[in-house]
């Protein structure tokens, strides 16, 4: 009996004695970090004063701070008003937190320009300003359908009713949310849904097909569409007509045609974009079975039929549309 | 050496069932409920509903069949009816249990379906729920009807579906006898996409050496089944302990000492930072016998990453919300979960094992939010029995000093001290009356603090008690009556934790809270255990200072089991 408890009694202490030493360790955030002054240990800086991002350059910005805390710096362009803001939480902003390629969070895009720079935080009354002057904005990779900043080009086809107040034109002025000019599309037709609509041929491009691969999923279609304030019956219907027997032309009753619709019931200006291989087949605005191979070939498209349309019963309907482009392996970041 | 080597039943009850001459027989139980409750919200209230009648009627009703002497078979239907509900309306039908069980070949127990199961307070265990204490009169009635409805049998097991089986062998040297126990229970089924089926599974090895040492291994582990989701990263939790108890004494007095020690793993199977630790917990006990009492001391030492969700599950889920009276004032404020809801509702109650550290109320338990098992604590603690022998008194107090292992956002660590106390007087046996009369008392205390720093220290203190008693007017007609009170004071920083259960912030937490509670009623006892109880409670509430409330009930309860 002696033996047991003393077996229990050894086997105990040199478990407890075991424990290793965690004095000087504690689980989570230091509440120093939490709780203690904010002071700066690192004044705000940016890694350059100009930032050429056409050529790839990017910058960031730094700076340090005594504890952890909720950070945003908020990047202004001063021409354009584009908005770019990037948060954090921590007692550091280096590169790695802050590292900026030139895209926005608010519409418009960057330009050319000297740009505002204010650091402020969530639960601290600092405000901390740089200046960063853009030469040159960023460029998107991708396939380029249209800017309008060359204005119409010869390969694009254009119908327009003559309904009241009909305004189908391109348009240069302070609205444009990349570079100087858009696409405007108001008017009221009262006796049919067809506003008007633009026919992107790829022939404007001088091939029958649009140059892009042939993988569904890599190809993303975007655009920026401008939700008229007080206005939500806009609908905008985007149609990708496929050349599936590689003759040079689409064939409605035996080819594929993938539609893409929304009504624009938002204010102001939006990114849109979508995954070729998520375009449905649309007839009357529901899902349908493809005419063709029912395979999403991006490399066959041969037209984007882009039409703007509104119940002929809610009268004048008022939209803008900027900046198509196909980007692959993802969405467009502008 | 074969012939001396003999496989038996470890429990002789489990063959009682064989012993019955009935095929058939009818078991279960019904109750009914009639309850007017009203708030008083304390300030404007014009949007608010203030008053709520309702009730119900149910039967539980299960046939346990024994086809043979070996086997018993039992499955339990519950008939529910709201009052108000005719024609069907308002009733609904539930299978309530089911389950086989028997003795294979004379040697194994198995049962299969529901199970109750336990092993250790650190590998699978139920833990009493935060603050009960001494219930009696009324909080008895409610809480006996919260223990029915999640299937808790005070014996601290879980509820759980699956099977299990022991069996034991017998030896005529070195060892006297050695039992095993094994269960696998299902957690979560898996939905085909991204949850994996998730299995709790284990069992232990018992071995009386004489009657002077008892060895136990103990290992239990949650894990997922790989492959039955795509793409989800399978999850383990291994505890695996060792218990000992060894006895000795003489006639008048008696030494015993308690322990368990063991480590835990958990995390996801991939990952190679999954949280491991340990923990140990022994004690000493001292009796003695002609006086009653009994005394004991000991020591536990819960790593801060030690992990057995087996056993440091809740009982409550404080992240469910009230169902009744959930706003009230003109500005709508949530009611938040009160001492009193916690007897009221039974949708408060867990019936399932989580895996994930679960939601506690530092108000009510503070120091040992999950049981004995909880993480992050060690220290010393200490227990009192009395009893004397002609049943006078009953007295059971329990005293924890304990600190963090490790700090949080700190290396200061809190200190807790944590005191419970349980009396029973039976005043029928002090005065020799017939009719009986007792009376309940229990009182809790906790504190937590941890020293001043730049940003504040830490101090919460909750105080709780009871009294109660149940007083036999003419036979078997009692009085009910019991009073109870809590408060809760001071502050707390608590920590929030991503999925992975690592400390990512803290959020300040200030109470300043009092509750009352009394009730007053009669109970007729037909037997044993048909009763019938009407009775009147009242609860005031000052959780929200600004906006203190009172609730008021009358309920008449009518229980019977068969």
């Amino acid at each position: 009996m002696k033996n047991y408890l003393l077996v229990f009694f050894v086997g105990s202490i040199l478990l407890t004695a075991c424990r290793k030493d965690e004095v000087d360790q504690f689980d989570g955030p230091s509440l120093t970090d939490i709780y203690g002054d904010f002071n700066i240990f690192t004044p705000f800086a940016v890694s350059a004063p100009t930032v050429d991002f056409g050529a790839g350059e990017t910058v960031h910005f730094t700076a340090e701070f005594s504890k952890s805390v909720d950070w945003e710096i908020k990047v202004t362009g001063q021409t354009s008003g584009a908005i770019k803001i990037i948060s954090g939480f921590g007692s550091t902003i280096d590169m790695s937190s802050s590292n900026w390629i030139g895209d926005i969070t608010e519409f418009p895009i960057f330009q050319v320009e000297i740009c505002d720079v204010e650091l402020s935080f969530l639960n601290e009354p600092d405000v901390f300003t740089e200046q960063v002057e853009i030469t040159s904005p960023k460029t998107n990779d991708g396939f380029l359908v249209a800017d309008f900043e060359s204005g119409f080009l010869s390969g694009w086809s254009t119908f327009v009713q003559s309904g009241a107040n009909m305004d189908f034109q391109i348009k240069s002025d302070n609205f444009s949310p990349e570079q100087s000019s858009y696409f405007n599309m108001a008017g009221e037709v009262d006796w049919d849904y067809l506003i008007g609509y633009v026919y992107f041929n790829a022939s404007a491009y001088g091939a029958p097909h649009y140059p892009l691969s042939n993988n569904p999923d890599n190809e993303y279609f975007n655009f920026m569409l401008y939700g008229e304030p007080g206005l939500n019956n806009s609908i905008m219907l985007f149609q990708f007509t496929e050349d599936d027997n590689n003759d040079g032309n689409h064939n409605g009753t035996n080819e594929d045609m993938y539609s893409l619709e929304m009504l624009v019931d938002w204010e102001g200006w939006r990114l849109v974009s979508a995954k070729y291989s998520d375009i449905p087949c649309l007839v009357n605005g529901q899902p349908a079975a493809p005419n063709g191979n029912g395979v999403h070939d991006p490399d066959k498209i041969t037209s984007i039929n882009m039409l703007h349309l509104a119940n002929p019963v809610t009268g004048f309907a008022q939209s803008k549309l900027d900046y198509m482009i196909f980007t692959q392996n993802g969405p467009l970041k502008p | 050496m074969k012939s001396a080597l003999i496989l038996f039943i470890c429990c002789l009850s489990t063959v009682a069932f064989s012993q019955s001459k009935k095929k058939v027989q009818f078991v279960g139980g019904a109750r009914s409920l009639i309850s007017h409750m009203s708030m008083d919200p304390g300030a404007e209230d014009t949007v608010s509903r203030k008053k709520s009648t309702g009730g119900y009627a149910l039967i539980d009703l299960g046939f346990k069949i024994n086809p043979n002497a070996q086997t018993e078979i039992l499955g339990m239907i519950r008939i529910n009816n709201d009052f108000g509900g005719f024609w069907g309306g308002g009733v609904t039908f539930d299978v309530r249990q089911l389950y086989v069980r028997g003795v294979a070949g004379k040697i194994v127990r198995y049962q299969l379906g529901n199970i109750d199961y336990k092993l250790t307070p650190y590998t699978f265990y139920n833990n009493d729920f935060d603050l009960q204490m001494n219930s009696s009169g009324a909080l008895r009635i409610k809480e006996d009807v919260n223990n029915y409805e999640t299937f808790y049998s005070k014996n601290n097991t879980w509820r759980q579906q699956g099977a299990a089986i022991d069996f034991g062998l017998a030896f005529p040297k070195v060892v006297n006898e050695i039992k095993f126990n094994g269960f696998i229970t299902r957690l979560n089924p898996t939905n085909f996409t991204n949850i994996l089926e998730r299995l709790y599974g284990g069992g232990n090895m018992i071995v009386k050496q004489s009657k002077y040492l008892t060895v136990g291994f103990n290992h239990v582990s949650i894990f997922d089944l790989k492959e039955t989701a795509i793409g989800t990263p399978a999850y383990r939790n291994n505890v695996s302990t060792l218990t000992a108890q060894s006895a000795l004494g003489k006639k008048k007095w008696r030494l015993k000492f308690n322990g368990e020690t063991g480590f835990s793993t958990s995390g996801l199977v991939e990952d190679t930072s999954s949280l491991s630790d340990y923990f140990i917990n022994a004690s000493a006990s001292f009796e003695l016998k002609d006086l009653g009492l009994t005394a004991s001391i000991g020591y536990m030492d819960n790593g801060a990453d030690f992990r057995s969700f087996g056993a440091q599950s809740k009982r409550i889920n404080y992240d469910n919300v009230n169902t009744i009276f959930d706003r009230y004032t003109n500005d709508q404020i949530l009611r938040t979960t009160s001492l009193y809801d916690l007897y009221n509702d039974p949708n408060y109650y867990n019936q399932s094992i989580s895996t994930g550290i679960a939601a506690y109320n530092p108000a009510l338990n503070n120091v040992l939010p999950f049981g004995v098992a909880t993480f992050n604590r060690k220290g010393i603690y200490s227990t009192v029995n009395y009893q004397d022998k002609k049943k006078y008194v009953n007295l059971d107090a329990t005293y924890y000093r304990l600190s963090e292992v490790r700090g949080q956002g700190t290396t200061e660590l809190k200190k807790f001290d944590f005191a419970k106390t349980k009396l029973d007087i039976n005043v029928s046996n002090m005065f020799s009356w017939k009719k009986k009369q007792t009376v309940n008392v229990g009182w809790s205390y906790q504190a937590t603090n941890r020293a001043p720093s730049p940003f504040g220290g830490i101090s919460l203190t909750t105080q709780a008690l009871q009294v109660g008693g149940e007083f036999e007017l003419v036979e078997d007609l009692f009085l009910i009556a019991n009073y109870s009170y809590f408060m809760s004071r001071g502050n707390e920083l608590l920590a929030v934790r991503d999925g992975n259960d690592e400390i990512i912030n803290f959020t300040e937490y200030n109470i300043n809270a009092k509750e009352g509670y009394y009730a007053a009623g009669l109970r007729f006892n037909f037997s044993e255990d048909v009763y019938l109880s009407a009775f009147y409670e009242g609860n005031s509430n000052n959780d929200n200072e600004i906006n203190p409330y009172a609730l008021n009930q009358v309920m008449v309860f009518y229980v019977m089991k068969f």
